[in-house]
Formats: structure tokens, sequence, C-alpha cells
């Protein structure tokens, strides 16, 4: 280890980078919290009346709800997808392993405005692949216009992001894999356990790291996601996907409403934060 | 392993791979389609593969400028993050220094800080320094919120570099700098590597920060562009799904011809 005060320098390009364009916006977001604001400017410094407001607005309780849906859907289907994909995977020869891997991963390269325009035509009520598919298999009946019905939009889209998710679960999942001691496998097997024994026994005991590596990706994640609701459903119909990312896009560029839409984003902050600190914790917890 | 447990097994990779591919194959297949059976005919290819769509939209519809700006914007983002975070990854990993846990913090802070949540206060700024409808004001914003994660990504290919090589070189007299470039940098070139591909596909990905800094329509990246497209062009499918190709294909060409460098980019920034 070199003590030297070059250090600073070799620091400084990225560092200023960092604090000019995020770090400075997040100061000056808490302190437009605290302001009354009109036209973009300024007025009366108002405290915590912003987040009085909290309280009364409803659209931003449903938001946060579907955000909560969102974590919890993230975690429960690609995480868990990607764990038995992997584990399925390991006992597989590299090529299979190579093409699988490359082929569940491509949704992650595609855009997601892209993912949004593609899979707003499969649950397009009209010509889309879904209703086509169900009602060639004769559920029919259970054909409808996906996106545009509250109780099925926010789950319709929450099947978008898992698509786009659940390839890194694999690979992420499969690299901690292949690390993990091959002749504990081998002793399990000549006492004689079967595939889902060693699964539960040893591959997701020992994934723990990664699993909640995972999870606190997908959670930020899941607080964070803005372009795939923005370009299929802009949080409609009604306020069915609304999440916290569109009612702070809304309210600043279509309301023009900067403290309130401040607010949001220093509660938004604060929430990504507390959820990072918490699995940090767990992390270091052996 | 049993029979049966193989059979499920298969069955599962087969699922998945259907769930990955089909959504993919179905927007080839749209795009490649002329408007008259778009949406009658059987799922499978149609021959001889009609261009038509992608011809339109790229000289009609601006495609050509789109393409051009995305290459231009993730080209930029990314030579600007593979020229910085480096060398704060390698002061993380190599020096000691007053502050380092306290910077290294902030870094750390930084990988969870939502773009949306700081566009409000950005926004201004932009417009402050006049940036708003400058390339400048998307490609510098951009590298700063991928700066956390590269910066964290770079410390932990840095830690791999033997302490040797670079103690040797101290005792020859080199500074820091030169040692940087000579010595550590050819060590990291795949770390590098996997920086500048990830950066690059995250750039090229990116929709929010171009949404709001460009109104000229000749300087927005493709992204913008595909999403437009749908309420411009309502009902040409087939020109959109052949936006959509033009917007995705480079990405997974790139990711299918240089998987491996992916991997490790995604697996060094994870699992340590």
């Amino acid at each position: 280890m070199l003590t030297t005060r070059s250090a600073y320098l070799f620091l400084a390009p990225s560092l200023a980078l960092y604090v000019l364009f995020v770090g400075l916006p997040i100061l000056q977001v808490f302190g437009f919290s605290f302001f009354d604001w009109d036209n973009g400017i300024a007025g009366d410094f108002i405290g915590l009346a912003n987040y009085g407001r909290l309280l009364a607005d409803g659209v931003f309780w449903t938001a946060l709800w579907h955000n909560a849906i969102w974590v919890v859907l993230t975690l429960a289907f690609p995480l868990l997808a990607g764990l038995v994909i992997a584990a399925i995977l390991a006992e597989r020869n590299a090529s299979v392993v190579r093409w699988l891997g490359a082929i569940y991963f491509i949704p992650r390269t595609i855009p997601l405005v892209v993912a949004g325009i593609i899979w707003g035509w499969i649950y397009n009520p009209i010509f889309g692949l879904l209703n086509f598919g169900l009602e060639a298999v004769g559920l029919g009946g259970l054909a409808g216009a996906w996106l545009a019905q509250d109780n099925t939009a926010l789950l319709s889209l929450n099947v978008v992001g898992a698509w786009t998710f659940f390839g890194f679960c694999v690979i992420i999942y499969l690299a901690a894999i292949q690390s993990i001691d091959p002749s504990l496998y081998e002793a399990a097997s000549i006492d004689g356990a079967s595939w889902w024994r060693k699964f539960r026994d040893l591959t997701v005991p020992l994934l723990r790291g990664s699993t909640l590596f995972l999870g606190l990706y997908a959670a930020i994640e899941a607080m964070r996601f803005f372009d795939l609701v923005w370009v299929t459903t802009q949080g409609g119909p009604g306020y069915a996907t609304e999440v916290l990312t569109t009612h702070i896009y809304k309210t600043f560029f279509l309301v023009g409403d900067f403290g309130y839409a401040a607010t949001l984003s220093v509660v938004l902050l604060i929430i990504v934060l507390s959820i990072s600190a918490g699995a940090f914790a767990l992390l270091r917890k052996p | 392993m049993t029979k049966s447990t193989r059979l499920v097994q298969n069955l599962i990779l087969l699922v998945f791979a259907l769930y990955a591919l089909v959504p993919v194959y179905l927007v080839f297949l749209a795009a490649i389609r002329s408007e008259a059976d778009l949406f009658s005919g059987p799922l499978t290819l149609s021959w001889p593969i009609n261009f038509a769509n992608f011809g339109r939209i790229w000289s009609e519809a601006g495609f050509a400028t789109y393409f051009m700006n995305s290459v231009i914007t993730a080209v930029s983002v990314t030579v600007l993050v593979v020229l910085t975070a480096p060398l704060a990854g390698f002061a993380f990993a190599k020096m000691n220094f007053r502050g380092r846990e306290v910077l290294f913090g902030l870094f750390l802070a930084g990988l969870v800080v939502p773009a949306p949540s700081v566009i409000v206060a950005l926004y201004g700024n932009l417009q402050a320094i006049g940036l708003i409808d400058n390339r400048i004001g998307v490609i510098l914003p951009q590298a700063a919120l991928l700066m956390p994660f590269s910066v964290f990504m770079m410390r932990t290919v840095m830690q791999d570099v033997p302490d040797e090589l670079i103690e040797a070189a101290v005792m020859d007299g080199a500074g820091l700098f030169k040692i940087y470039l000579t010595i550590v940098v050819p060590v990291v070139k795949p770390g590098l590597m996997s920086l500048g591909l990830i950066t690059f596909l995250f750039a090229w990905q990116e929709y929010l920060l171009p949404l709001v800094v460009f109104q000229t329509e000749s300087l927005k990246p493709l992204t913008v562009g595909a999403a437009s497209l749908q309420g411009r062009y309502g009902v040409d499918y087939g020109g959109i799904a052949a936006a959509g190709l033009i917007a995705f294909a480079p990405l997974v060409v790139l990711f299918l011809a240089m998987q491996r460098s992916f991997v490790r980019g995604l697996t060094a920034g994870a699992v340590k």
C-alpha cells in the first residue's frame, strides 16, 4: 500500500464529475424541498410543509405501494428462476452453459424502451400474441386488455421487468456456484443425496452472499425503475401502474411543482439508502 | 440423477429459453414482413426477407440520425468513464490516504441513487450553464451516474494487481502516473475492456436523460426516437419493429461477440 497524496490527483477527475452532476443535485433537491416554488422560482421557506403534503397525497401512497409490490415480485420470481436455472446449468457441459447463458441474458441487452414496445404488442387486446395463444389453447375467457385494465396492468409490466432481469440472476448465481468446492457435491452424491436435497442443503445456503447481492440489486431497481412504465402506460390506466419515479416526473415536468417534486425525490433517496444500509448490515454478518 | 428429474430440468431450461427469445423473434418477424401480411400468416420466417421497413425507418423517420447520435453519446460516455474510473479504482485499491474510507463510502452510496431523483435539480443546473439541448449535457451527467459502479468495479479489478509489481517500480524511482500507465494498465486490460462494454451498454440504453435534455430532433438517440415513433407512427407496426431492432441489434451482437468479457465485468462488480 502506497501512502501518498497523489491519490487525490487520481481521484480528482471521477470525483469532480460525480460531485458536480450527482452529489450537488442531491444536496440541492434536499434544499428545494423546504421551499414553496412558483414557476420555477423559489419562494418562501416553508419548513416541512411539503413533507406534510405527502400524508394527504393518495397518488404518492399508491405509487409507493406499487413499488413495494414490484420489490416483492422481483425477489420472488426472477431471483428464484435464476437460482434454479443456474443450479441446473452447473451440471451441464460448458457449451450448453455458454449458449443458454447468452440466450437468457439477451433481454437484458435490449433497452427497456424497446422492451416496453415489444411487450406492448404481445399484450395488445386486438392482435396481441398472448390473447391469441390463450384462445388457441381454449382459455379465451382469460384474454384481456392486459395493460389497460387496473387489475392486470402492474402484474403484466412486472413480467416484462422479470424478462429483462432473470438472465442477470442466472449469470451471477452461476459464477458463484462455479466457485463452490466440487468435492462438497461429490461427498453428497456418495451419501446418496438427490438433486433436490443437494440444491436445498448445499447450493441455496452456500449462495447466500449472491442472494443478498441480487436481492439488494432487485430491490433498488424496483424502487427506481422508470423507462418501462413511461413508454408503456405512463402510470395508467388511472394510477394503476404509477410508481414513485413517474410521480416525480409528472410533478416536476407536467405540474411544474418543483418543491413537491424535490420532496418526493428526497423520500425516494431515503428509501433506497435505507434499503442498502440494511442489506450491507446483513452482508457483513457471517 | 433420475430420468424424470432430468426431464423436468430440461423443460425448465426450455421454457425460459422461449420466454427470453420469443419476444425478440416476434419483433424480428414484424420488422421483415410487409404491411399486408403482418398479422396474417404463420409465425415462421417469410422468404425473401423484406427490408422495406428498415429502409423507410432509416431514411424517412430519421433513424440514421438517431443511430449516429446513440453512437456519439455512448462512445463519449464510455471513453470518459474508461479514462477516469480506473484511476480512482487504482487509488482506492493501492493507495493509503486521508479520507479514503469516507470518499469510498461516498461513491458506494452513489450506487443506489435513482436518476429521476436528481433530475429535479440537475435539469435547472444544466439550464443555468447552457447545457440543455446540448450533447455535453447528457454525456457528463450520464458518465457521473455510471461512476459509482465503475469505480467500485475498478477497485475490485485493481486489487488483483500484485503489490510487488508496483513496489518494484517505486523502488526504481518511477512516478505513480507512469507506473499506472506502463505497469498497471497492461495488467488490467481485460478489466478495462469489461468496464468499457458495460458502460457502452448502459449509455446506449439510457432514456430519461436524453428525453429531458434534448429538444432538437437531430440530437436525440435511438431510445428516444423509438419511443416517440409509437405516437407518430401509431399503426406502422412493421416500421416500429424495424426501429426497435435497429435500437437493440448492435447491443445483442456486441454482447454475443464479447460474452466472456461482459460476464467478467458483471460478476466482478457483484461477487466480491
